[in-house]
């Protein structure tokens, strides 16, 4: 699982970001982490993506949206590179 | 008089020389008609006859009227053709409409509807949509219809739509003759298959054929009887198609004389028992479904609610079954089991009043654990997922009712102070709920062109009147600014089935039933694309629906699903999806609705769309259809600005350019 899986070597892991706190805590009631793995975009499209999960009955604040969107718009940003399935 | 009488049995006299005989023999004109009745009801429908009857219609002489003789208490005789027989009973059974589509071999049907304006058929060029039309007549009216097909093949054009109303368990009567005439069955005739009425066997709740011309009426009886005794499906008949037109005797009975409708009070015992268990629960929890809806029994729900203090939910049906703006009401179920549910958490108690429970994963819907009371009509399915403590087979508005007396004589004060603190706390997780739910609007693609899709909806929602009835078929689209409420409110029709191509025929159908009152349908293109030929019904029945195309050029539902069967694969690698993409060439749904006759306009853009809502609005007043191909932006993994097509160019391969 690329979201929860730690680098390889890493001494101490930094604290987990805010956004991902949430979206461990909250998305994974309904999805898999395979909802959004390969998608690359930036934090305002992510925030659009969150805010459908709205639509559809997700609960979240406005800080917590944004605080999430900034943790997808970083680690699954448009400069990250693609998952390979070898790195599944 | 015996000679008289035995003599009219074996046809050797006419019914009027039969009466004129009896008068000759003294008895009065009255006296005489009441004879010709008993005679006609023993012997009618009853008896074979000795001998064939010939056939009706032939080139060079043309069909004897029907005869309706007379009465002997609700039961009618009548002698026709079988086509008349049967136009006689859909009317005797409350039939108003007929949707069906040209059939050479129902001539003598047609023939009979000539004479009797009130049952009324409406012509639908496609079997799909057109049974589509009927089963959301069936739904919003409440009253009886019939789709009739031409033989095996129409048969099959409507089997989506049949298979719709199985899930749905809407009570649709389906009839196509047999091709194979009675004295050629078996012969690999025209459009002949090998028992025709097994193919529809395992969707519907009855299948039979009739035997004799004859029993053409008691066969419709028994396919009305059984789609309209709960729980609710569809049956399919048939007969060899030369019945309808020959010449038989029979019986006609009015509806209410064979349709028990049958309603089924809840085990008292059982009731006791569930009224215990939710008396005594520190969280029950409500789970509503179609059979709220179906009995009516919205507002029995919301009181047995209220007695309890019970937060209320809903899994994947067809309708709204409960006042989306309720203090009781926590939303919609998203995942796949109860506890994904942001609230209540720890429900020691479950009541489902009339869900099915689509399970579409491993899990159980009620997770182990919480106490389970199952209340509903549709037994079938009871205990087969679920662990259930207390089965209560039912009609939900009878098992509501006694449900509510038995609670409410369980209720002492100090259960009820803590009812009412329990219902504080739903209340304020409801509150919440509606204000987070209402940042929709804060999205950062809110007023993008192509529209944003919940844009798109959240602009219908504040265009319905508030008595508005939604056909939802636009598969990924949430409905979540409608407030939709069973009791006087908007009122939802979702697709349950999921045979595409039933949204465009259902709003139809819905606008046949409920004239006074705003039908919206919103349809996926992918949907829209299966069945649109119902916007001919409309532009030609002047039936004012709204229709709303979300056109995103895409199946987007299966992208998603796909990618998610396969993530990181090859697919996304490359971004060569197959299977998904609708466009190039982009297709253009108000000129296909100009085609069959209903005004429409494309649209980008949220200021266009207000000023289309306006024009559809302007045009229903004045009685006629609308559309509104609204163009949405794709959304998910891996599309491109222009997506990729799969090289298939015939044009260019062709050694001859012909």
């Amino acid at each position: 699982m690329l979201l929860l899986t730690a680098p390889v070597g890493a001494q101490q892991p930094p604290a987990p970001h805010k956004g991902l706190e949430i979206i461990k805590a909250t998305c994974f009631q309904c999805h898999t982490d395979a909802m959004w793995r390969d998608q690359r975009q930036d934090a305002r499209a992510w925030e659009a993506n969150l805010y459908r999960m709205v639509g559809r009955g997700a609960l979240w604040t406005t800080e917590e949206i944004k605080l999430m969107a900034d943790y997808l718009g970083t680690d699954f940003g448009p400069n990250t590179p693609p998952v390979t399935p070898q790195a599944r | 008089m015996r000679e008289l009488v035995v003599k009219y049995l074996s046809k050797g006299v006419s019914r009027r020389g039969f009466v004129t005989g009896l008068t000759k023999a003294g008895l009065t004109m009255s006296a005489a008609q009441s004879v010709l009745a008993s005679v006609s009801t023993v012997t009618y429908g009853q008896t074979p006859p000795s001998e064939p009857i010939p056939p009706a219609a032939t080139p060079a002489a043309p069909a004897a009227p029907s005869v309706a003789a007379a009465a002997a208490g609700p039961v009618k005789a009548f002698q026709g053709t079988g086509g008349a027989m049967m136009a006689e009973q859909l009317v005797a059974s409350g039939v108003k409409y007929v949707f069906g589509n040209s059939a050479s071999e129902d001539a003598q049907f047609y023939e009979a509807l000539v004479d009797r304006p009130q049952l009324k058929y409406i012509l639908t060029p496609h079997e799909g949509p057109g049974a589509a039309m009927a089963a959301g007549y069936v739904k919003a009216s409440g009253e009886p219809a019939i789709v009739m097909q031409a033989g095996s093949v129409g048969m099959m054009n409507a089997m989506g739509q049949i298979f719709n109303a199985h899930k749905e368990q809407t009570p649709l009567v389906v009839y196509s003759y047999r091709t194979d005439q009675s004295r050629r069955a078996g012969r690999d005739g025209f459009e002949e298959v090998l028992n025709q009425e097994q193919i529809v066997q395992p969707i519907t709740k009855y299948t039979w054929l009739a035997r004799r011309p004859d029993m053409i009426p008691e066969t419709l009886r028994r396919a009305f009887k059984a789609a309209w005794t709960p729980p609710y499906g569809p049956s399919y008949i048939s007969w060899h198609s030369d019945f309808n037109d020959e010449r038989g005797r029979t019986e006609i009975i009015p509806q209410d004389q064979f349709d028990p409708r049958m309603r089924v009070r809840p085990n008292p015992d059982d009731v006791q028992r569930a009224a215990k268990l939710l008396v005594e629960a520190k969280m029950p929890l409500m789970v509503v479904g179609d059979e709220v809806y179906k009995s009516k029994a919205a507002a029995k729900a919301v009181k047995l609610a209220e007695l309890l203090g019970m937060p209320v939910t809903q899994v994947r049906q067809l309708y709204a079954n409960f006042p989306e703006g309720h203090p009781l009401w926590v939303g919609y179920l998203a995942g796949g089991n109860l506890n994904s549910l942001p609230y209540p958490k720890g429900f020691d108690v479950v009541i489902n009043v009339g869900n099915k429970f689509q399970h579409n994963g491993p899990n159980p819907i009620v997770p182990r654990g919480p106490k389970f009371i199952d209340m509903r009509i549709d037994h079938w399915s009871m205990g087969n997922v679920m662990l259930t403590e207390v089965p209560l087979v039912a009609d939900v508005g009878l098992g509501l009712d006694d449900m509510i007396a038995a609670v409410e004589q369980l209720l002492t004060a100090s259960l009820k102070q803590k009812v009412a603190e329990r219902a504080d706390d739903v209340k304020k997780f409801g509150t919440n709920a509606r204000m987070l739910r209402a940042q929709i609007v804060n999205s950062t693609d809110w007023d993008n062109a192509p529209l944003a899709t919940d844009r798109l909806t959240w602009e219908i929602g504040k265009f319905a009147d508030p008595d508005a009835i939604i056909v939802h078929e636009a598969g990924s689209v949430a409905l979540h600014n409608f407030d939709f409420n069973p009791l006087g409110g908007r009122e939802l029709f979702f697709y349950y089935g999921a045979h595409l191509g039933s949204g465009v025929g259902t709003a139809a159908g819905v606008k046949l039933a409920r004239p006074n009152q705003q039908v919206i349908c919103l349809v996926g293109d992918g949907s829209f694309i299966f069945g649109p030929t119902a916007l001919w019904n409309m532009a030609r029945l002047q039936l004012p629906v709204i229709t709303v195309v979300y056109n995103n050029h895409a199946y987007s539902g299966p992208h998603s699903r796909v990618i998610a069967n396969v993530p990181s694969g090859r697919m996304v690698q490359t971004k060569q999806f197959v299977h998904d993409y609708l466009g190039n060439p982009d297709m253009d749904m108000a000129s296909i609705a100009k085609g069959f006759g209903v005004d429409g306009e494309i649209v980008q853009n949220p200021a266009q769309l207000q000023a289309a809502l306006a024009r559809a609005r302007k045009h229903t007043v004045e009685g006629k259809p609308y559309l509104i191909d609204a163009q949405v932006a794709r959304k998910g993994v891996g599309w491109a600005e222009t997506p990729w097509v799969p090289p298939i160019r015939i044009a260019e391969m062709r050694s001859k350019k012909v």
